[in-house]
């Protein structure tokens, strides 16, 4: 899933990317309000994870100009602003969810994956794709009773096929929900990481799950 | 003891009618009695001077020949005239009948003036008497033998009458002036009491305004629009007084506020590190330069802290300044040198035009700080490869320095604002996560205490000048 950071404190934008990443989401960060109201209109962000002091441009406004483009992205203000009128403000504008600094980083992360699932018109942290499980709240997955290790990345692609099980998902859908901006410009990577996801979900004596739909992209499911 | 202004109303009006009233009553009875007593004494010596005329001497004889109307007065016994009538050797030539026994004693000093006197006749009965002497008339036929007689006896004629009616009516007068007085003074006291209450009504009504009025709710006026001009200054004073609170309320709880938001981000640093470091087992290098962030966050906090303690200390009077003849260009250096490295990351250039030799009296460290504040505040907002420099002249007792910037992006209305405490002009770089608005604040409160003043100026091209003045 794909995350923008726009936040302009040096270290919490360090610690905050590198916890995401890790957490499996691809992230695009920035610390200018300009350059994050143009990273958010090119881009099609599952989340925007929003500071609302800026230099530039403050945070409600790019949260206004967002939603008067019409752009459907989930904003998750994060600010240290916390009184009640901040708050509404900020819902009433469009934000789908308030975080006030400082917070626990297991929150912000669970508040963030709440809010995918609501992109996805998924209730159920949990999804089930034939025999495989994926636990997304514990980044857990099973193949029947056996547990399966991804890298973040790897993780990010299954979770991204899995909220899209039984549809054809295009290499460039992919490229841009699960790598971030300045990430090597090669198609190419995306058909590498289906390889190692295969390598590892598959099992010879169990049905295909992933599957290539050519020309098209790829399907996960458990019949084709 | 507790001032009352409606009993010192009371007690003035009441104190104030009461002598007003005992004047004039006493006033009004002098008038009264004195114009009585003439009138009886005008009566009286009329009487005496019909006797006196009736008064007659014949061949050295004297007699009182009376009218028998005249007689009556004399007769009558209960509001009785007398009169007695002496030679001048003081045998007595006549006396009315209503004396009885009775005799006044002569006055030997008496001239022929009447005088008058008041007494108490035997029945205890007030009474007022005239006494003169003369020299009675000539028989008819002495008169016209005898004109030359040197030998012209002298009597002594007093009357006396009954006075009681005039004393009685005195104190009839006494007593309605008396009586008059008191309902007068306890009718004032009671009308005092009630127009003095009605009085200070308005003062009540004030009064319950004010008590209503809470520290939570400074934004409320007094509104009563009926108060007498008296009180209205009182509630002008007070509005204003209202205004001024509540602005130092707001000021205060924005700065309390703005410190808890300023301390909220740095937080949220380090919680977020720390989250992050701990959510999986790392290599070493990772632990470390999470600490190091961690350690870099709590340095900015603590700096914070220190300016916030210094403001308050400035504010509180609390610091105390020397007065040392110090060389602004040497401090300027000194302070530079501490933050060339950053200047360097960004390709930003120095240049200290301050005349070496210039010199003003004024506390080392505390300029010190000023300068460090606004050359740490320059460095944080100069352009990519811009520049500082700082200048200074000495003008009259003033001397002036200048400390300049490139690549301001501040307007002309928001100049004004860079003394407030966390005000943070837009900036592309505020990724040291430090600063907080704090600098310029400080800088302008030591100046000040420092005896000089702080201003802003900002120039086409972007050119940001702080311009301090100093006693020399």
């Amino acid at each position: 899933m794909r995350v923008l950071l726009i936040e302009d404190y040096r270290p919490l934008q360090t610690s905050l990317t590198k916890g995401l990443r890790e957490a499996g989401f691809a992230v695009d960060v920035t610390g200018d309000g300009q350059e994050g109201l143009w990273y958010a209109m090119s881009n099609d962000y599952d989340v925007i994870i929003l500071d609302l002091m800026l230099p530039g441009l403050d945070g409600l406004s790019i949260l206004s100009r967002l939603r008067a483009e019409d752009r459907q992205n989930h904003v998750l203000i994060l600010t240290a602003k916390d009184t009640l009128q901040d708050k509404v403000k900020g819902l009433n504008l469009g934000a789908d969810d308030y975080l006030i600094k400082p917070f626990a980083f297991e929150e912000l992360l669970a508040r963030l994956r709440a809010l995918v699932r609501r992109s996805y018109a998924k209730k159920n942290p949990s999804i089930e794709v034939g025999d495989l499980r994926i636990e997304m709240a514990s980044q857990q997955i099973w193949r029947g009773k056996e547990e399966i290790h991804l890298t973040p990345r790897e993780y990010a692609l299954l979770e991204y096929l899995a909220m899209h099980t039984g549809e054809t998902i295009s290499r460039a859908d992919i490229w841009e929900h699960v790598y971030e901006f300045g990430s090597s410009a090669s198609s190419n990577v995306v058909d590498v990481y289906i390889g190692y996801l295969r390598g590892k979900i598959e099992r010879p004596d169990k049905p295909v799950l992933i599957h290539t739909v050519r020309g098209r992209g790829y399907i996960l499911g458990a019949q084709q | 003891m507790t001032h009352s202004i409606r009993t010192r109303l009371l007690t003035g009006i009441s104190v104030g009618m009461a002598t007003l009233l005992i004047t004039f009553s006493f006033v009004i009875y002098g008038v009264m009695r004195r114009s009585l007593i003439n009138q009886f004494d005008a009566s009286l010596l009329s009487t005496a001077r019909l006797l006196e005329a009736s008064v007659e001497q014949d061949k050295g004889n004297i007699s009182l020949e009376l009218e028998p109307e005249q007689m009556s007065e004399f007769e009558r016994t209960d509001h009785p005239t007398c009169y007695e009538l002496w030679q001048s050797d003081g045998t007595v030539v006549a006396k009315s009948p209503s004396m009885g026994a009775e005799t006044f004693l002569p006055d030997n000093n008496l001239a022929d003036t009447p005088v008058f006197r008041s007494l108490i006749m035997k029945n205890d009965r007030p009474a007022r008497a005239v006494a003169f002497k003369f020299i009675p008339r000539m028989a008819d036929s002495e008169k016209r033998k005898d004109d030359q007689s040197a030998e012209t006896p002298q009597v002594t004629l007093v009357v006396a009458r009954d006075a009681s009616d005039m004393e009685h009516n005195l104190r009839f007068l006494r007593w309605l002036l008396l009586v008059s007085s008191a309902s007068i003074i306890t009718l004032s006291f009671v009308v005092g009491g009630f127009v003095v209450r009605q009085g200070l009504a308005p003062l009540n009504i004030l009064a319950g305004e004010i008590a209503a009025i809470k520290e939570n709710n400074l934004t409320a006026r007094i509104s009563t629009k009926s108060l007498p001009v008296e009180i209205q200054p009182i509630k002008d004073r007070l509005n204003d007084m209202l205004i001024r609170l509540e602005a130092s309320f707001n000021r205060e709880r924005r700065f309390t506020s703005d410190v808890a938001h300023e301390l909220r981000t740095p937080l949220a640093g380090i919680s977020s590190t720390i989250e992050v470091a701990l959510t999986r087992i790392r290599e070493q290098q990772e632990y470390q330069a999470a600490l190091s962030d961690c350690l870099t966050i709590a340095r900015g906090m603590q700096t914070m802290i220190n300016n916030l303690l210094v403001l308050s200390r400035i504010d509180t009077n609390q610091t105390t300044f020397r007065n040392d003849t110090i060389r602004p260009a040497e401090i300027v250096d000194s302070c530079w040198r501490l933050l060339s490295h950053r200047a360097l990351e960004h390709n930003v250039t120095f240049e200290n035009r301050l005349v070496a030799e210039m010199t003003c009296n004024s506390d080392p460290d505390g300029l010190s700080m000023v300068i460090s504040n606004l050359l740490d505040n320059a460095v944080e907002y100069t352009n990519e490869g811009g520049q500082i420099w700082t200048q200074g002249k000495q003008t009259g007792n003033k001397i002036e320095i200048a400390v300049s910037n490139t690549g301001c992006r501040l307007t002309k209305n928001e100049t004004p604002q860079v003394f407030d405490c966390f005000w943070r002009g837009d900036t592309s770089r505020t990724d040291t996560g430090i600063h907080c608005g704090l600098g310029l604040a400080l800088v302008q409160r030591i100046i000040t205490a420092l005896g000089g003043s702080a201003s802003v100026e900002v120039l086409p091209g972007g050119i940001f000048t702080i311009r301090l003045l100093l006693p020399a």
